[in-house]
């Protein structure tokens, strides 16, 4: 089916609201969901494979800075989604950035990585050059070691690079396969940030490795998303609008007689 | 000599030593005193759909004899085409309710961006009537209802059956044939965002779209009922004449539903009220002539005369009616008697303050925003904004603290622990997601209260500020959060608003004291209502569009843009002996700084 802009928003809010998010969080994380959905980036479909976690997450571990300096800081999130634990870690980032020029900021141990797009997007809108790294994937650990290169190499190893340039709503993304596993291979489920005041950081693929590009999203590309969205509303599985619904149902608060009279007219006005 | 010739623009600098305190303005007893204005959306509409020659005619008009069917409205702009499709349909009696919880109505419509081809109107047909139920095409700007008012119907229709006209006096007890229950706009069940308008010159102001779409149900309510009586009495039935048509308006019931906006749109209310305010300091610096003297005078009248047409079985608002038409003599007296001073403007507000309710002050201040079309007419363009709340993480928290001290000290003045002071929650019921106050502690649902209380969540984000700068004077508003991340919400929009003051209403909304008309009436003000009718403390009537220049009227093209646009405060048309009907004259009307 398909949905508005502001119909998304509106009950990914409700949903998360719902699942325990505080309303500042609650808020952060439908904006980063629905800024995907919006530019056609599957924002549902990441949210849908990270919903039974959000909801099993229960934890109420807030992320831990772990270090920290001028321009350099490292936080766990303990395994939660970013939609719920990254939105300070980048706050962090960016009061650093502007402090020194330039930051970096790692956040380790998260979860639904992709959906931190959005909120990137906003810290351009503040003027921030943004770039986010991470692994999407790699060879599942010991098998790939003990099975040798040649094995390695048919199960590539992804990395994302997001770059936004300072104000654009929009960023330059780049999904590519990277065949030659390194030796090092410790299981990756961080994020790296850079943010820099005053010069772009947009990614630009430059490598002597050997890379398979997977996806290739360019600013104009994303605006005309945008655009379509606006014209022909957003397309939302059912399903899983369905199941968001149900979620923020449990925000509502029973009727009674006392509650009902006292909200509105009445509820026969043929005067 | 032309009004605009006399009128000057203050500079910048004088508007803001003229601009009254926030402390004064947004006190929630005072908003919820304000009079639609000529920058009301209503009227910027109606300036805008003459000045641009905006031109409505009808497409499709399949009624029949009881007046059910389709009719399609088309509004031709310079920039673009639209269309208004309303569907008319039999409501059983035991249906008709004016709650958002109604699942059926007299009509339903919506207008649509661009032409209506019989697969739109298909699926409009099947989605529209149902309102919230239904899945809504993307290219509707607008989605509405409303329901009959069934004593002004029957009469109207008897009354043009038997070949005369209805009496006047009716629509002054209830001013229209129809009242909306919910227009709403902005991507609601599938509708276009209004981000999609955002590049749009015909509606890029604030619920212009909305406000669109209950005129053309108000010219469709008179094509109605006439084709109705022509159905039933061919040989007798006579048409509505041309005052009681223009004094027709649009009602609309509204409940508790427009408190959550108020406060959820801080930035928009910021610039709806500052507007205003900019207006009424630009006005109170105006060297005033003997034209505009006059001007306000007659100005006075007609509201005065409004204000004792104007009926509520509302004990309370009756008596702030009647406290604001008896001292509106008094006004005039001073007006005719002071001397004509340069600064007569700002010492009528300031007699007012003193002496008047506030109804009446505010009053005052509505009618001297007629006085210069030329200077208030362009903050119309400033009541939209892109909004979006941000952090500033960066901040110095002892910097916010001292923000929250001067900019937020109203929400520090309370004792949140005093049960008086945190009497009332609001929640949202399963009942279609409906607004509601409940009594805390003693009805269900405050574990799931909407935070629309901002000055309790302030007053506590305060408190935890001051225990951790004690241990950390030197911490940063981000790693303050990082340690209290629940205050993330509250502390972006103290950050984003302090430094724009108009835009938070300073009361707070847990009292038991706390009145939630006002709530209504700020936001009803602003969209330009009248006749404002309160059924209870919670929900109320009001008339929209009552004496609005009719679609012939803008058809035809008018070539007095000012005398086009003067359709505030209106009067019962006279009657004479014989029954017809002429526009009523409170006063003579006499334009400030008409040529002389």
């Amino acid at each position: 089916m398909k949905v508005s802009y502001n119909e998304l928003q509106g009950l990914c809010r409700k949903a998360f609201q719902a699942m325990g998010f505080e309303d500042g969080d609650a808020s952060d994380a439908a904006d980063m969901v629905a800024w995907m959905q919006l530019y056609e980036l599957g924002g549902l479909a990441a949210l849908g494979r990270g919903l039974d976690f959000l909801l099993a997450d229960q934890g109420e571990r807030p992320p831990e800075l772990v270090y920290s300096d001028g321009d350099l800081a490292v936080l766990d999130s303990h395994g939660a989604s970013v939609l719920k634990s990254s939105t300070l870690a980048l706050e962090l980032g960016f009061a650093k950035a502007r402090a020194r020029g330039l930051a970096v900021i790692k956040i380790r141990h998260c979860h639904n990585r992709q959906l931190i797009m959005g909120y990137l997007a906003r810290l351009a809108g503040r003027g921030m050059n943004v770039t986010a790294f991470w692994r999407n994937a790699q060879a599942p650990d010991g098998e790939a070691r003990t099975a040798g290169a040649e094995q390695a190499a048919a199960t590539p190893l992804i990395e994302q690079v997001v770059g936004f340039r300072a104000g654009s709503s929009v960023p330059e993304i780049r999904v590519y396969a990277v065949h030659e596993v390194p030796e090092e291979n410790e299981p990756n489920d961080g994020v790296t940030l850079i943010m820099a005041n005053h010069v772009d950081l947009l990614p630009s693929l430059r490598s002597e490795y050997q890379l398979d590009l997977l996806a290739r999203h360019q600013e104009s590309d994303l605006l005309a998303c945008r655009e379509r969205a606006m014209q022909q509303g957003i397309e939302v599985d059912d399903g899983l609008w369905a199941q968001l619904k149900a979620l923020a149902t449990r925000l509502l608060v029973e009727s009674t007689e006392a509650s009902r009279s006292g909200a509105g007219a009445g509820t026969h006005d043929n005067d | 000599m032309r009004r605009e010739d006399l009128a000057s623009r203050l500079s910048d600098v004088e508007q803001r030593l003229r601009l009254r305190a926030p402390d004064e303005v947004m006190q929630l007893d005072r908003l919820g005193s304000l009079h639609a204005s000529r920058l009301s959306f209503v009227r910027s509409l109606v300036r805008q759909m003459a000045r641009q020659r905006w031109q409505i005619s009808t497409t499709r008009f399949e009624l029949d004899a009881e007046g059910h069917g389709v009719a399609i409205y088309r509004l031709q702009t310079p920039q673009a085409r639209y269309h208004g499709v309303i569907f008319s349909q039999p409501l059983d009696d035991a249906a008709r309710s004016d709650r958002v919880i109604a699942e059926a109505w007299d009509v339903t419509f919506g207008v649509v961006e661009g032409d209506v081809d019989d697969s739109l109107l298909e699926q409009m047909a099947a989605n529209v009537p149902l309102q919230e139920a239904g899945r809504q095409h993307p290219r509707l700007l607008v989605l509405s209802r409303a329901n009959r008012s069934l004593r002004n119907f029957a009469a109207f229709l008897d009354a043009l059956c038997a070949g005369r006209q209805p009496d006047p006096a009716w629509l002054t007890r209830v001013g229209y044939l129809y009242r909306t229950t919910a227009v709403y706009g902005n991507g609601k069940f599938g509708i276009a965002d209004f981000d999609r308008l955002k590049h749009n010159p015909d509606f890029q102001r604030p619920f212009s779209t909305q406000m669109l779409a209950v005129y053309l149900l108000r010219h469709f309510s008179i094509e109605q009922i006439e084709h109705m009586a022509r159905a039933r009495a061919p040989g007798s039935a006579v048409a509505m004449a041309a005052p009681l048509r223009r004094y027709l308006g649009i009602g609309n019931s509204t409940g508790l539903g427009m408190a959550p906006f108020l406060i959820n749109h801080p930035q928009l209310i910021q610039r709806w009220v500052e507007s205003r305010e900019k207006a009424l300091a630009q006005v109170s610096g105006q060297v005033p002539g003997e034209p505009e003297r006059q001007r306000l005078v007659a100005l006075v009248a007609r509201a005065e005369r409004h204000l004792a047409q104007t009926v509520t079985e509302d004990s309370e608002q009756s008596a702030r009616n009647r406290e604001t038409a008896s001292a509106l003599p008094a006004v005039r007296a001073w007006l005719e008697q002071v001397p004509l001073a340069e600064e007569l403007w700002q010492e009528l507000i300031d007699w007012s303050r003193q002496t008047l309710s506030l109804e009446a002050q505010e009053l005052i201040h509505t009618l001297l925003l007629e006085l210069y079309p030329e200077i208030v007419d362009p903050f119309e363009d400033q009541m939209g904004v892109e909004e979006g709340l941000e952090l500033t993480p960066d901040m110095p928290l002892v910097r916010l603290k001292q923000l929250i001290e001067t900019h937020y000290d109203w929400a520090l003045r309370h004792d949140f622990g005093d049960p008086e002071e945190r009497y009332w929650f609001w929640y949202r019921s399963v009942e279609k997601e409906e607004p509601r106050l409940g009594v805390r502690d003693v009805e269900p649902g405050a574990d799931r209260e909407l935070k629309l209380a901002i000055a309790p969540r302030v007053a506590d984000t305060h408190g935890v500020i001051d225990d951790f700068l004690s241990a950390h004077p030197r911490a940063l508003v981000v790693e303050f959060l990082i340690h209290h991340p629940r205050h993330k919400d509250i502390i972006r929009r103290i950050q984003s608003m302090a430094e724009t003051p108009f835009g938070e209403i300073r009361a707070n909304l847990w009292a038991r004291e706390m009145k939630p008309m006002h709530l209504l009436r700020t936001k009803l003000s602003f969209f330009g209502a009248s006749r404002f009718d309160p059924k209870s403390d919670r929900w109320v009537r009001i008339t929209l569009f009552q004496g609005a220049p009719l679609v012939e009227e803008l058809n035809a093209e008018p070539s007095d843009l000012i005398d086009f646009d003067d359709w505030s405060f209106p009067l019962e048309p006279d009657q004479d002996a014989a029954g017809t009907l002429k526009e009523a004259d409170a006063q003579p009307r006499q334009h400030a700084g008409a040529n002389s």
